[in-house]
């Protein structure tokens, strides 16, 4: 009997990375549809509600777009950090910090019109975001702590200065204690981009990021060295790039992206400071970026099909009366059937036989 | 508008008109009505008593309505999208079951004024938004009472969420009634600082009962934890919003119960009759939306009956639970003798009365 | 005032039990050089099928083993796609948490606020009548006392037995422990099941003993701390039970102090438990020789033997 065995790839296919997302894709396909067949419900009625529904109306595209936002922004900062092997988990502390610092920029000038508000905002979310990140890239490269569980470990810090902060000190003082702040002026929140949609402008910041992305870490020698930095830092160090300046560099603008997207959603769909800011967009564009093959445009597409899934899968909710837990399930199995059909990207499938070079590839 | 605004326009344009006709095509004379609770529904707790709601409206108006309900929706940027989503597909009428959505409601009451919204325990209103909330002051006041009977080390214990002024005022009236019965009580409170939490409301239940307390009160907590707790530590419990006699076969004081039916069909029949007004409902003992169930056997017939009378008295409006003189915590007197709190104050009430003996958090 | 200690240390004991079971689990995990972020999400499948178990069945010993198994085949996943698929371990944890969440509220959907008797109290006949000591200590139910034997025999199976020294020179060096013949993926493999497991226990126990209710997102972030605790503890299993019983005495401590009317914030005795593994984080890591007796040095790290 003939066996299959793994062979590492030598050359990569540039075509590979698509192949591998829509294998898993496909495979998600497949077992969402056993999960309809589970709660009673039809496959074809479910993936309707899911992936069509949303894009049926100008509402649903809105919203599609308003989710799309601080995944992408986030995932986009994240990845650039990854490519250079430092694993900054702890985006959904760095996105609460940078909305709270943008809150209180909003607070403290409450009532101003001033159109330079917003941006103060946008900046110090940003700073809030790198300061938060900032801790993890100086006990990482001071004091050499592991920055994956410090940067996961200050996550759930943040929360907590987050829940202080909402039932004190920025707690509205005529809101009769619920934990929330003021509601933000018109001049401390992002305008509409579409009519009746809940689309603002905090979009265009995620676009135009992304594009920086692209140019940063495929055009520029910058970028080069930062990857080669995490991932050889010995050769690095020759090219007058070390290592730490890749895991501050790699902290500060995952943090700053992080931050920028707590921005967004207080100063956006929130218009206030409550405690829950994010359902899960720091953890979420960790899938979102690895689901991107770690490349500033993959990671537009991943995005998208993710921010489609939170909202196909409330949709389903009424139009199917599928349960909430289908979108973390859904959101589960892609990353896992991607993380499994991304083998294929570096190692193929050989069939272990009498001639050896009948190759199974399935990636190509 | 953008050019992205506008291309989108252009794309959506021809499936927009597509679904609108359709949607006009299956629009029928029901009343479609759109519930939305914070939590699943459950066997008891806060989902689970508007649900009951729902289902009174639909005994009484049988087909005349429809109702769509979307359970376990966080409060946070996507509850908007399911109240979006059932605005957008023909629903004439909006339950939103919790404070945190009142905002996002209010949004989309403006821009859609041809439907009608009730919202659960908010402040504001508009035309077509309206809130409802009960007097579940009221019910405290004589479950207090209850408590005030059968405590033996006159120590009572509160699990709370925050110190929003519902709660506080609640804490208030339990205290205030158990001072009826039993004049040198003291209460103890625990604030969980989280709307959900069944672990933690349990530990604060049993540290509460180390703290000699022999009566407990789980004050909205949604789940039967602490009710369960004090059965197996054997002390009385007190709990609100449903009966919750199972979790507690012997040890159930009693339950103050909620009841959204009356004004859930009042509501509903205002809308059929296009007379819907986005008012503030405060409902009490007066029109049913509150009571007590499940008393327990171990108060005597006595006991019972002297309850039972104030809660009449309540209902019929001669009686206050915060008649005065109420004295706060730090000896001042808030309420003079003769008097009772103006509505208007107990809504936003921020001060404990003596005899609790924790402090707000600061 | 003795009402209290005992309140304090017998729910100490009690809230202990699912961080010390996921602990140990995670740290032979861990051990192995797998780093399983996924705790949260298998103790909330644990939680639910063991509660759904336990009120079909009404056999808490049932209700356990569901549990474990149950999270054991999700850590299955986790390990098939970080040994076998060569999947990044931060990624592949990531994913069974989510996919954990999401699955252990479809289990528990038509369970949701409903209860089950708690798991019953050992017999211990004289001894729980010892004042003070009795309520304090002889007055549980048997994984309180089996969640402390598990971590000795995790010690001493790490510690003092052949298995124990593979498990640890293949977190150590896989390559090395490749060249000596043993199966790096095997014994992997086996050691994250084992995470599974008991991470499943862990959260069985909540929702069957400790607080026997099921309501969805009931782990409430215990999972979290799990991972923080093996990195409090540096590894060493004395160090993680003794700090399990520290992390779990602080929820208590809280309700405690709001008793006595101190104002601490409720959020900062939330926060300390991170904030503390932070710190000790740094202070091992600082040092070289301390960092290399503690921790596994492949941890985290994809191995694929070169065959």
């Amino acid at each position: 009997m003939p066996s299959i065995y793994l062979e590492p790839r030598t050359e990569r296919s540039a075509f590979a990375p698509f192949l591998v997302s829509g294998l898993a894709v496909f495979l998600t396909m497949v077992a969402g549809s056993g999960l309809f067949l589970l709660y009673g419900k039809s496959p074809i009625a479910g993936f309707h509600a899911i992936f069509i529904e949303p894009l049926l109306s100008n509402y649903g595209i809105g919203e599609v777009l308003l989710k799309l936002g601080p995944l992408l922004l986030i995932a986009q900062g994240l990845a650039i950090g990854f490519r250079a092997r430092v694993w900054n988990i702890g985006a959904e502390g760095q996105l609460i910090i940078g909305a709270i610092l943008a809150s209180v920029v909003a607070i403290q000038f409450d009532g101003s019109t001033s159109s330079l508000l917003l941006p103060a905002m946008v900046l110090a979310g940003a700073l809030g975001g790198m300061g938060w990140a900032g801790i993890a890239a100086w006990l990482r490269t001071r004091y050499n702590a592991n920055e994956i569980l410090v940067t996961f470990m200050l996550s759930s810090i943040a929360l907590q200065v987050l829940y202080y902060l909402v039932t004190g000190p920025l707690r509205d003082p005529q809101g009769f204690n619920f934990p929330q702040s003021i509601t933000f002026s018109a001049a401390a929140t992002f305008p509409l981009l579409i009519e009746n949609t809940r689309v603002n402008a905090s979009l265009l910041i995620a676009l135009v990021v992304s594009f920086i992305a692209w140019v940063f870490m495929q055009r520029s020698l910058m970028g080069y060295k930062l990857v080669v930095g995490g991932l050889a830092p010995h050769a690095a160090r020759y090219a007058g790039f070390g290592e730490k300046r890749a895991i501050w560099l790699a902290l500060l603008i995952g943090g700053a992206a992080a931050g920028v997207a707590g921005v967004g959603e207080v100063a956006g769909p929130l218009g206030m400071l409550q405690r829950t800011i994010s359902p899960g967009y720091g953890f979420t564009a960790i899938i979102v970026a690895f689901l991107g093959g770690l490349h500033p445009i993959g990671i537009v597409f991943s995005s998208a099909l993710m921010a489609l899934i939170y909202v196909g899968g409330d949709f389903a909710r009424l139009s199917v009366g599928l349960p909430s837990a289908v979108t973390d399930i859904f959101q589960g199995l892609l990353l896992t059937f991607y993380l499994a059909s991304s083998l294929l990207l570096t190692h193929r499938l050989r069939r272990r036989s009498s001639e050896n070079r009948i190759v199974a590839e399935i990636a190509e | 508008m953008t050019f992205i605004s506008k291309t989108i326009k252009l794309a959506a344009a021809a499936v927009v008109a597509s679904t609108m006709l359709t949607g006009a095509s299956t629009a029928e004379d029901k009343l479609k009505i759109g519930f939305i609770y914070p939590s699943p529904v459950g066997d008891v707790g806060w989902a689970y008593q508007l649900d009951e709601g729902r289902k009174k409206i639909e005994a009484m108006f049988g087909d005349k309505v429809e109702s769509v309900v979307v359970e376990n929706v966080p409060e946070g940027p996507d509850a908007a999208r399911i109240m979006n989503q059932m605005a957008s597909t023909g629903a004439d009428m909006i339950m939103i079951g919790s404070f945190g959505y009142m905002n996002d409601g209010l949004k989309l009451a403006a821009q859609k004024k041809d439907i009608n919204f009730i919202h659960a325990s908010g402040y504001k209103t508009a035309p077509n938004f309206g809130n409802f909330q009960t007097r579940n002051y009221e019910s405290a006041y004589v479950a207090g009472m209850a408590a005030g009977y059968v405590t033996k080390s006159k120590t009572l214990g509160v699990v709370a969420a925050y110190a929003i002024p519902e709660v506080v005022g609640i804490i208030n009236a339990f205290t205030l009634g158990a001072q009826q019965t039993n004049a040198d009580v003291t209460v103890k409170v625990v604030w969980l600082n989280s709307w959900f939490n069944p672990s933690k409301a349990q530990e604060s239940a049993k540290s509460l009962i180390a703290q000699s307390a022999d009566v407990i009160f789980s004050l909205y907590q949604d789940t039967p934890s602490v009710v369960q707790v004090a059965e197996e530590e054997g002390v009385y419990v007190v709990n609100t919003s449903s009966d919750m006699k199972k979790y507690a076969p012997t040890k159930l004081l009693a339950s103050m119960t909620i009841d959204w039916g009356p004004h859930f069909t009042t509501q509903v029949q205002a809308a059929l009759d296009g007379k819907f007004e986005g008012t503030a409902y405060w409902g009490g003992m007066a029109d049913g939306a509150v009571g007590l169930a499940s008393m327990s056997d171990d108060l005597s017939a006595d006991q019972k009956s002297t309850i039972e009378g104030v809660m009449a008295e309540i209902a019929a409006g001669t009686r206050h639970p915060f008649d005065g003189p109420v004295m706060a915590q730090d000896g001042s007197e808030k309420i003079a003798s003769g008097s009772a709190i103006e509505d208007g104050a107990l809504l936003g009430i921020d001060w404990l009365v003596t005899g609790v003996e924790t402090q707000l958090p600061k | 005032m003795t009402a209290t200690l005992i309140f304090i240390i017998a729910g100490t004991l009690a809230a202990t039990v699912p961080l010390l079971l996921a602990a140990m689990g995670e740290l032979v995990a861990e051990k192995s050089g797998m780093l399983n972020l996924g705790v949260e999400g298998m103790m909330a499948v644990g939680a639910a099928s063991g509660f759904v178990t336990v009120a079909l069945t009404g056999s808490h010993a049932l209700g356990i083993i569901v549990g474990g198994a149950s999270a054991l085949l999700l850590s299955g996943v986790f390990a098939i796609l970080s040994i076998f698929f060569l999947a990044n371990q931060v990624a592949a944890g990531l994913a069974i948490g989510i996919l954990g969440l999401g699955v252990s509220a479809g289990i528990g959907k038509n369970y949701e606020g409903t209860t089950v008797n708690a798991l019953p109290k050992l017999d211990f006949g004289a001894l729980s009548e010892i004042p003070f000591l009795g309520p304090a200590f002889f007055n549980h139910d048997f994984l309180v006392y089996a969640a402390l034997l598990m971590a000795f025999a995790v010690w001493y199976v790490l510690q003092r037995t052949k298995l124990g020294l593979i498990i640890r020179s293949v977190g150590e060096s896989p390559s090395s422990a490749h060249a000596l013949g043993y199966s790096v993926a095997l014994i992997r493999t086996c050691c994250v099941l084992f995470g599974g497991a008991m991470a499943g226990v862990g959260g069985a126990y909540l929702s069957t003993a400790y607080t026997p209710l099921w309501a969805d997102g009931m782990v409430a972030g215990r999972g979290w701390i799990v991972v923080a605790l093996v990195v409090f503890g540096t590894w060493i299993v004395p160090r993680v039970t003794m700090g399990a019983y520290l992390f779990g005495a602080l929820s208590l401590l809280e309700l405690s102090i709001q008793g006595l009317g101190l104002n601490i914030p409720s959020q900062l005795l939330s926060a300390s438990p991170y904030i503390v593994t932070i710190i000790v984080l740094v202070v091992i890591s600082r040092n070289p020789t301390l960092i290399q007796l503690n921790s596994p040095m492949s941890l985290g790290q994809t191995y694929k033997a070169s065959n």
